[in-house]
This record gives C-alpha cells, structure tokens and sequence, in this order.
C-alpha cells in the first residue's frame, strides 16, 4: 500500500510539472487555435535563465526565502517578455495565413530558441545548485516526500486554482474567454484582442517558467534540447484534457504523470511510453474533444 | 557569444591547415571522432584535447616519419546515425586512424566503414560486441564489459557478501552488453539477483522505478549505464529512502556524476580501471601536467587517457615499422607487446582486444574525493 501511495506521490509531482507546462499549450490554442511547439523549449529556456539569474544576482552562495522568489519572479518575467517578443515576431505576422504556415513558424521558433540556448549556455549539461530549497524530507509510514516536491506540489496547485479563478471571475479572464469563443464578435464588443493575446503569452510563458525552474530545482541537470522532452509529454497531457479547456490541462498533466508512475511502477519502463499513446488514442477514439472536451458554447 | 569566437578561430586555422596541406601533401592525417556535443560533450571534448595534445607535442619534435601529423575532428553526438556520417566522412579526408568514439553505440556504427576503407580505429568503448566482427582495423584501447563483470561479480559476492542485488541498466549498446555481462557473471557465482531493470536514459525522473526497487528491499543497487543518469539516479535514491548501496559502472567515474548526486554522492561506489591521477607511471603524470598546463583542466576521465593510448600505440608502430600501410601498422600492432602506454602496458590479442584489467573500486568521500576500498 505504501509503495503505491509512493507512486501516486512521484506521479503527482511529475504531472503537476506536465499540467503546467500544459497550460502554455491549451490557452494559446484556446484562443489562437495555434500549437505553440516553441512552449516546451520556452521551458527549457527558461531553466537556463534561473540558473544565470541566480549565479548573476547571489553567486551561487546566498539562499533564503527572498532569493528563491526572487529568482522566481525575475526569471518568469524575462520568460513572459520572450514570450510576447515569439508572439509578436513568429505568430502574429502569420494571423490571417493558413493554419499550416503558423506551426511551422512554432516549430521554427522552438529550433531557434532551442540553439539560441545552446549557443548561449554551451552544449555541456549545466547543474542547479543543490541548496535552493532546503534538503528537508518528511517520511510518513513508508511514504517519503521532500521539501521540493511540497514546492512543486503547492506552488502548481496555487497558480492552477488562481488561474481558474482569474479567468472565471475576473473581467479580462471574461475576456480571454470571449476571444476564445469569437474573435470578432469579441472585437465587435470592444475587446482589444491584441491585447488579450499578449496576456495569454505573458501567462502561458510565466507557467511554463515555473515548471522550468521545478525541474531544474528537482532534477538538477538541465539540458539544452530536453525541452522536446516535456513539451511533447505536456502537449500529450493537454490533449488527453481536451485541449482549449483550462482545467482539462491541469487533469491531463496530473493523469499523465500517475499514469506514467504506474505504468512503470506496476509493470516496466520499457512499456510506460506505449501505454501512455495507446491512453491517448484510445481517449481519442472514444471522446475526441478530450476527457473534459472544447468549451463548444458559452454564455459569458 | 563568447562561444562561437574560438569555433570561428578553429575553423580558420583547419582553413589554413587545409591549405599549406595542399602545398605540402606530407601529411600525415589521423581523425577523431567523439562526442564534441550532447550528453557526453565533456568525455568527447577530453579526447579531442588529448589527441591534440600528443600531436602537438609531436609535431614539435618533427612529426612522424619525418611528416607532420594533422587532426581532423567530427563530432559523432554520441549518436550512431551522426557515427555513421562521420565515418564516411573521415574516410573521404583520408584518414590513416580514427581515435573515437567514447560510446560503444557510435563506435559500432562507425566500424564497418572504417574497415571497408582500410581505416584503421582505436576506441574505449567496452562492449564486447565491438570485437565480435574481428575487423582487423579494429583495435580497443580499454578493457571489455566481461572483464569488469567478472571483477564486479567478484567484488559483490567475496567481497561484499551482498545477498540482494539489483541490477539496472539504460537501453544503450554498452550498458545493455555490461548489464547482462555482469549479470552472468554474477550467476555463476549464484549470487541473488532479485530484480533487473532498465531506465530510459535522459528522462530525468527516475522515482517510479527506484519506488519499485524500493519495496525489494535489496542490499545493493548496479548501475550500469553513464553518469548523467547515475547521478540523478543516486540522489533520487536517497531521496525516497532506500537504504541500499549504489555501485555505479565505470561510466559514472566523471565529474558531473558528483555534481549531479550532490550530498547524495558521498558513500556511493564506482567500479572503474585506476582514475589518471593515481596513474603510477612516468609518462602518465608528464602527460597530465602537460594537459593541465595547456587546457588548464583535468582530462574528463581515464578514457581520454585510453584512447591517448590507443593514438600512441598507432604513431609508435608507424615509426616503428617505416610505413604508412595501415595492414602493415595492423600487423605491428598486433605484434606489440607491452608497449608503455600512460594507462599502463598495451598489448592487443589477435582480435583486437587489449590485455589487461586491474579494476578498483572507489568509494566518494564528503570531500568528493576518491577512496580505494577494493582492488
């Protein structure tokens, strides 16, 4: 029993790290109707700039509460800059073109941030200092779980439940979902779309910062290309969801992540990736817009 | 940025070296092929710096056979499909010898083409498929899996009496072939294997299967695959507890392993041939004060020196033997018997395999010092 309750911890912490990288994905497509293959090499991206904005502003020595968000803050606000410049530069020009033109133009910018990274920081795999959160471990009947997988677990849980308050009580989450409905009824009613846009980027890019940080803070060896990696596991978990849907994403990622400690847990890593697709497809065959589905009407 | 200035300097100077080598055609051209980026971009870095090193060093003194030695470098990724680009590659320049790869996976990829071209390739990769073809162009410059299996088999059993192992393995070509060789090993002393396992490499979150061994409750834990895995590997042990030593495979013997273990590090052992700085030979310490003094760090690990080795036993028999004829250096190498190399004697048997072992076992100290705890 404990070791399965194991498993739903390891799983949990990993899909909360899928779920918001998810997000990313799902709010850009719900409103742009765009998959942003750069998301998961944003999240890379943004790996690397935590590490140099904590060795540039502490040097590797000092480590409190403040340094930590700190370095939080600074690196989700770079992330969210870049993303509004990926918005501005390879989606917007590509509005009006067919849909084909615009995902190439995501994998293109996935590529060149992905090399920028490479170029930047070197091809070697770099290390996160291992004292940004303390070492504490709590082990409760045969159940260990760490001070950072607290972290990942809280802090992911806080920013969804916000996210989803943010977008169903406030006005401009109103009009986030007024412009995923209908762009230009949205228009019609005053909406600046361009605007809503950019604060979709400057969501999903933060997201995907954080995430990038957990994994850095929890795995500790950060790569150039490992984006690919959770991007297309957290492009899984979006479409598994349903993608377009906010809470879908957050379900999909946190599915996902257990399933994938099960899998392996129960049976063997050798087939944890194939049950993951034949999970997908077979969600796929039997609802196609996702377990929660695409919000089709809605009354805002 | 600072990065691509020494690439535009170097691919400027391999301009220039290309062109006076049009002038001059007495050149003597030896390739290495390594993983200069990607995962294993330290290790191939290392042999890279170390072939030039030597070169460098003997080019000073008139090269060989009164030729200048050039190196020409492709970096492989530690991928067998870029292995394979790059051997077709080598060949075309013209290569006498290929030092590389560091992973028996790209090595493979590369050696049938090395050995339709009469090529001749010197590699650290231990599988011991690496010598199952027999090419005569192949000669390995370090010690076969089987080797370190039989030492490791010893070491658990005799040594420390472990009663439940587990075994765990990546998908690559050398740690499948290490795993399995050890695990045979380990049979025929009727040790109890109570689960083996494989991880996928590079995926970083490894608590599903660790969660599992954990239930096992085993005495110890075999990793057989590379350092930036075992190092994740070890601190997520840790991590949830599990009590159970962690032995890693000579792939872990690396300084990212220690970085990425963290505190964790400390107490796990590493299975590997004598470290460079523990070298008792003359030439060794020369040579790793001339690579300090040069690159101002530390060689990666003991198999930059071996395939160091490999490179010199090459230009030794092509002085020896006055010929440039790779079937002719083949068959000197092959006659070679003890030849001081900085890794210790190199003598190869008739498949290309060296002869000779001598594993330790290294325990991490708090310090992330190395400690000999079983030779």
């Amino acid at each position: 029993m404990d070791i399965f309750l194991q498993q739903m911890v390891n799983g949990l912490t990993i899909g909360s790290l899928y779920a918001l990288v998810a997000l990313g994905y799902t709010m850009v497509y719900g409103v742009m109707r765009l998959i942003n293959f750069a998301h998961g090499d944003l999240v890379a991206f943004s790996a690397f700039i935590g590490l140099s904005v904590y060795a540039q502003i502490f040097g590797e020595s000092a480590t409190s509460l403040i340094v930590v968000i700190t370095v939080f803050v600074f690196t989700a606000a770079i992330v969210a800059f870049v993303g509004v410049l990926l918005e501005r530069l390879a989606y917007r020009p590509l509005r009006t073109a067919p849909r084909l033109s615009a995902v190439v133009s995501a994998l293109g910018a996935g590529l060149v941030i992905q090399n920028s990274v490479m170029l930047i920081w070197g091809p070697n795999m770099k290390i996160f200092p291992s004292n940004l959160f303390p070492a504490t471990i709590w082990e409760m009947g045969g159940i260990v779980i760490t001070f950072t997988q607290v972290m990942i677990l809280g802090v992911s849980s806080l920013l969804m439940v916000g996210l989803y308050f943010f977008i169903h009580q406030t006005k401009i989450g109103t009009a986030i979902r007024a412009v995923a409905i209908d762009q230009d009824a949205a228009k019609l009613m005053g909406i600046n779309v361009n605007r809503i846009i950019m604060i979709i980027f400057i969501i999903g890019s933060a997201l995907g910062a954080v995430a990038g940080l957990f994994i850095g803070t929890y795995y500790r060896g950060i790569t150039f290309d490992m984006g690919w990696m959770y991007g297309l596991n957290a492009f899984v978990a979006a479409i598994m969801g349903g993608i377009g849907n906010i809470p879908g994403a957050m379900l999909g990622g946190l599915l996902l992540g257990l399933f994938n400690a099960m899998i392996t847990g129960y049976i063997s890593t050798q087939w944890a990736e194939t049950f993951t697709f034949v999970l997908l497809i077979g969600i796929l065959v039997l609802r196609p817009t996702g377990i929660l589905g695409e919000t089709v009407a809605e009354k805002v | 940025m600072k990065k691509m200035f020494p690439k535009l300097t170097a691919s400027l100077a391999v301009c220039s070296l290309v062109a006076s080598a049009s002038f001059a055609t007495d050149m003597i051209k030896i390739g290495v092929q390594a993983p200069i980026t990607g995962q294993y971009a330290n290790e191939g870095q290392s042999i890279d710096n170390g072939v030039k090193l030597i070169v460098e060093q003997l080019n000073a003194k008139g090269g060989v056979l009164g030729k200048k030695i050039e190196v020409i470098t492709c970096d492989d990724q530690g991928a067998a499909q870029q292995a394979a680009i790059c051997a077709k590659k080598l060949v075309n320049e013209g290569v006498k010898a290929v030092i590389g790869s560091y992973t028996s996976g790209a090595t493979e990829a590369a050696q049938t083409t090395y050995n339709r071209a009469g090529v001749l390739q010197t590699s650290d990769g231990t599988s011991d498929s690496l010598i199952a073809h027999k090419y005569w162009t192949f000669f390995r410059n370090s010690f076969p899996n089987s080797a370190e299996a039989e030492y490791t088999a010893k070491y658990f059993v005799d040594g420390k009496k472990y009663k439940k192992i587990v075994i765990l393995s990546d998908y690559s070509s050398y740690s499948t072939d290490l795993a399995d060789a050890t695990t045979k090993a380990l049979k025929a002393k009727n040790a109890n294997i109570i689960y083996e396992g494989k991880i996928k490499s590079g995926t970083q979150n490894f608590t599903a299967t660790l969660t599992k061994i954990k239930s096992m409750d085993p005495d110890v834990i075999y990793f057989s695959g590379y350092y930036t895995d075992g190092g994740l590997l070890r601190a997520q042990q840790e991590q949830l507890g599990i009590k159970a030593d962690f032995v890693g495979g000579d792939s872990n013997d690396n300084p990212d392993y220690i970085k990425l273990a963290g505190e964790s590090a400390k107490g796990t052992l590493l299975i590997n041939v004598p470290t460079p700085d523990i070298l008792p030979y003359d030439i060794a310490k020369t040579f790793l004060v001339d690579y300090k003094a040069k690159y101002s760090m530390a060689p990666a690990s003991i198999w930059s020196l071996m395939n160091v080795d490999g490179l010199r036993a090459i230009l030794h028999v092509m002085e020896q033997t006055k010929s440039e004829d790779t079937k002719v250096i083949a068959e000197g190498l092959h006659n070679l018997k003890d030849f001081p190399g900085i890794t210790g004697p190199v003598t190869f048997r008739e498949d290309g395999e060296r002869i000779g072992g001598g594993y330790m076992t290294y325990e991490v100290q708090a310090d992330k010092s190395y400690k000999i705890v079983y030779q």
